[in-house]
């Protein structure tokens, strides 16, 4: 077990948003986050990266709580949205930061980013532009690259395939599926593509108004089930 | 429509996140203001009286007009440092049906509310309607009190100008200095005097009074110019440069720091890579000229250096003050991706204090020509650095944590002036009085240069001790880093 939810609880202004008693992960799973809007998908995944405070509860990566120590920074690798690129420089810039965090050399990075070839479709190196310069699609590329880049245990993505040019969506897929081969990254990713969800992940988790509503191990009626669900939802 | 505006800015200042502060501030700033206006008051009502008694023996309309330029040149001086320019982030707007020239009319008017404004008309009327009146007849009084609040109409567009062209081009405010720097020699030497100025014209007004006119004129033109300037960028996107080839940049010379050097490349290249930092380390440089005002020979005489203090205090730390009274904030639009990132937030807080060193370095090597005009100068302004590297940089960094707001790089400069006004200066109070702490004690029984000696020790101790305010800033960084990281995330 890499991650354990303990608890978990997130108000604002007197609403739950997040409200999960427990939850496992296991080392090598890759989970799918579904919900709609306001489900609690990017607050929750907040919480799992100690960037926000929850009222209840606890995180814990590795058996630690995420709130107390920097440990887990080591092997999780994340990008949320475009607060966690550093507009004003360049993509190789940007790598070489992230990189440099890891203590990887410059020679370590280059080799690494060869790797993403396909994924940038050359759009991405040598580009002569700054992040906050290149289009939305290829923010998010550069954000997917620099987390893939850390070679972490544990990826969290939020809604990775949003903004992304079909041919990226389907390469990334691909990229998300190669992780798994060796069954030692643990991915958590977020979408409203139910298509793309059940095509990668091997569990589902449902959220709605914070709540886990359904936690299926994927089959072939999986991604049935959750078109069901969504399209019988009553307007509330 | 310009109702609307105003209660839109009604609610964004009521709805701002940093609310308690900037109350705070207003509340500060109203009182001072208040206080001005009643010196102001008095003086108006006093000027016949005041000049008689400072200057006996000189003509009491001789010196009246020679002060009239001379409090413009001053008033403008003023203007360029703390009157805020008109804020609306009309972004919003654009795509609305409303006119553009209704959003250039509200951002002219609402610039006319200002306290800059008011002060002249309080100081020069009463003398205008009642001792020019009573000597050269009411159309030459009505005249000056034309020319008055035509100059400070002038005065208002013209500053707001020349803001407005410097927060976009560097070159401009290179421009600005250079012709404020000449002005203020040419002054200081008596070569080009502004009151002998002053004096000649208002002169001629007495004689041909309908001249006056010729002032109302300087001000529509400026009015004008202004409307047209924000007329034709209205378009944000034409602010920004065509786009040219980035090329990817390293600094060798900081490898040696390691992560921390990593750090403060990554502040390097924000700071010169956005025209709002740029413009921000460019300002405080004018201060550089602050020597100017304060350094004075016959208070060197007579060793009163209270306010020269001061002045060394906010020069050689203008950069720390600042830039650095944004920090974190600069940084705020990634500050969820440093948290997430496996960074060490140590190396993080000393890159600011080697950044705060280094520019505090720099400048005062850059000002410590003044000490030619006395080595006791030079003695005030090395306590005043020892001190802004020691301590000053601890007191900006420790209210940082405390400052929730990012700084919005993201657009151009020229609508986009949040934080750069008098308010931000209340928050540096405690940054400029502890120095006083050191000093006054010394200062009070007759030793002023003891206190120099003893505000460089204090800051000499805080500089051995910086490895313990590295860690409670960085202790003070972690507790807050919640409240900053949801402060930055509202951008």
């Amino acid at each position: 077990m890499i991650l354990e939810i303990k608890d978990l609880k997130k108000n604002y202004a007197g609403k739950t948003v997040v409200d999960i008693s427990h939850l496992e992960i296991n080392a090598g799973e890759t989970i799918g986050l579904v919900g709609n809007n306001g489900a609690g998908k990017t607050t929750l995944f907040r919480m799992l990266l100690d960037l926000i405070r929850p009222d209840h509860g606890q995180v814990l990566s590795k058996e630690k709580n995420v709130a107390g120590s920097d440990k887990w920074k080591s092997y999780t690798a994340s990008y949320l949205d475009d607060g966690f690129l550093i507009d004003y420089l360049t993509a190789e810039e940007y790598f070489s930061f992230i990189g440099s965090l890891h203590n990887f050399s410059s020679e370590y990075i280059t080799s690494h980013l060869v790797k993403f070839e396909e994924f940038f479709n050359s759009e991405i190196l040598d580009k002569g532009k700054y992040i906050r310069d290149f289009s939305k699609g290829n923010q998010t590329k550069i954000g997917i690259a620099a987390a893939l880049l850390q070679n972490p245990e544990m990826l969290i993505l939020d809604e990775p395939f949003a903004n992304l040019d079909p041919t990226t969506q389907i390469r990334l897929k691909t990229l998300i599926k190669s992780l798994k081969e060796n069954n030692t990254v643990t991915t958590i990713i977020s979408s409203h593509d139910l298509n793309h969800v059940t095509d990668v992940c091997d569990r589902i988790i449902l959220l709605e108004k914070g709540l886990i509503i359904k936690d299926l191990n994927k089959d072939e009626n999986t991604l049935n089930e959750l078109e069901t669900y969504f399209s019988d939802k009553t307007i509330v | 429509m310009i109702n609307v505006f105003l209660n839109h800015q009604w609610k964004a200042f009521w709805r701002s996140r940093n609310k308690g502060a900037s109350i705070a501030a207003q509340v500060f700033l109203g009182i001072a203001i208040l206080y001005l206006l009643v010196l102001a008051l008095a003086v108006g009502f006093g000027m016949e009286l005041l000049i008689g008694k400072v200057l006996p023996e000189k003509d009491v309309f001789y010196v009246f007009n020679g002060i009239i330029l001379y409090y413009f040149a001053v008033d403008f001086l003023m203007r360029l440092q703390l009157q805020e320019l008109p804020t609306l982030s009309i972004v919003p707007y654009l795509h609305l049906n409303i006119p553009k020239q209704k959003i250039v009319s509200y951002l002219n008017i609402r610039c006319l509310f200002s306290v800059f404004n008011l002060l002249p008309l309080i100081i020069f009327i009463p003398f205008c309607s009642t001792a020019i009146a009573d000597v050269y007849g009411p159309l030459v009084s009505t005249m000056y009190i034309l020319a008055i609040v035509s100059l400070c109409i002038f005065n208002n567009y013209t500053a707001m100008y020349t803001k407005r062209l410097t927060t976009i081009s560097v070159k401009a405010i290179f421009l600005v200095v250079i012709i404020i720097v000449c002005i203020a020699l040419l002054e200081y030497y008596s070569i080009l005097s502004i009151t002998a100025l002053s004096n000649r014209i208002f002169s001629l007004i007495d004689n041909y009074p309908l001249l006056g006119f010729a002032f109302l004129v300087a001000a529509i033109a400026m009015f004008r110019l202004n409307s047209i300037y924000l007329r034709q960028n209205m378009y944000t996107e034409e602010l920004e440069s065509a786009p040219v080839k980035r090329t990817s940049t390293d600094y060798p010379f900081l490898d040696r720091f390691g992560a921390v050097g990593v750090f403060l490349a990554l502040e390097l290249k924000l700071i010169l890579r956005h025209k709002r930092s740029r413009s921000a380390i460019v300002m405080s440089l004018f201060f550089m000229l602050y020597g100017f005002l304060f350094y004075k020979q016959e208070l060197l005489a007579r060793d009163e250096i209270h306010m020269m203090i001061f002045a060394a205090i906010f020069m050689t730390g203008s950069t720390i003050s600042i830039y650095g009274q944004f920090m974190f904030g600069w940084q705020g639009a990634y500050f969820d991706g440093l948290l997430a990132n496996p960074m060490n937030l140590k190396d993080f807080i000393k890159a600011k204090f080697l950044l705060f060193t280094c520019s505090a370095t720099i400048v005062t090597l850059a000002i410590s020509l003044y000490g030619f005009i006395s080595w006791k100068i030079l003695a005030i302004q090395i306590a005043a650095y020892l001190y802004n590297i020691g301590l000053g940089s601890v007191i900006v960094l420790y209210f940082a944590t405390r400052n929730t707001k990012a700084v919005d790089l993201s657009k151009g400069a020229t609508f986009n002036y949040q934080g750069v006004s008098a308010t931000q200066f209340i928050l540096l109070i405690p940054y400029l009085l502890i120095p006083y702490i050191f000093y006054l004690p010394f200062a009070i029984t007759g030793n002023p240069y003891r206190g120099v000696a003893c505000l460089a020790l204090a800051g000499l101790i805080g500089l051995v001790a910086r490895g313990y305010f590295v860690s409670f800033i960085t202790n003070e960084l972690y507790k807050k880093r919640y409240k900053l990281a949801e402060g930055y995330r509202e951008r």
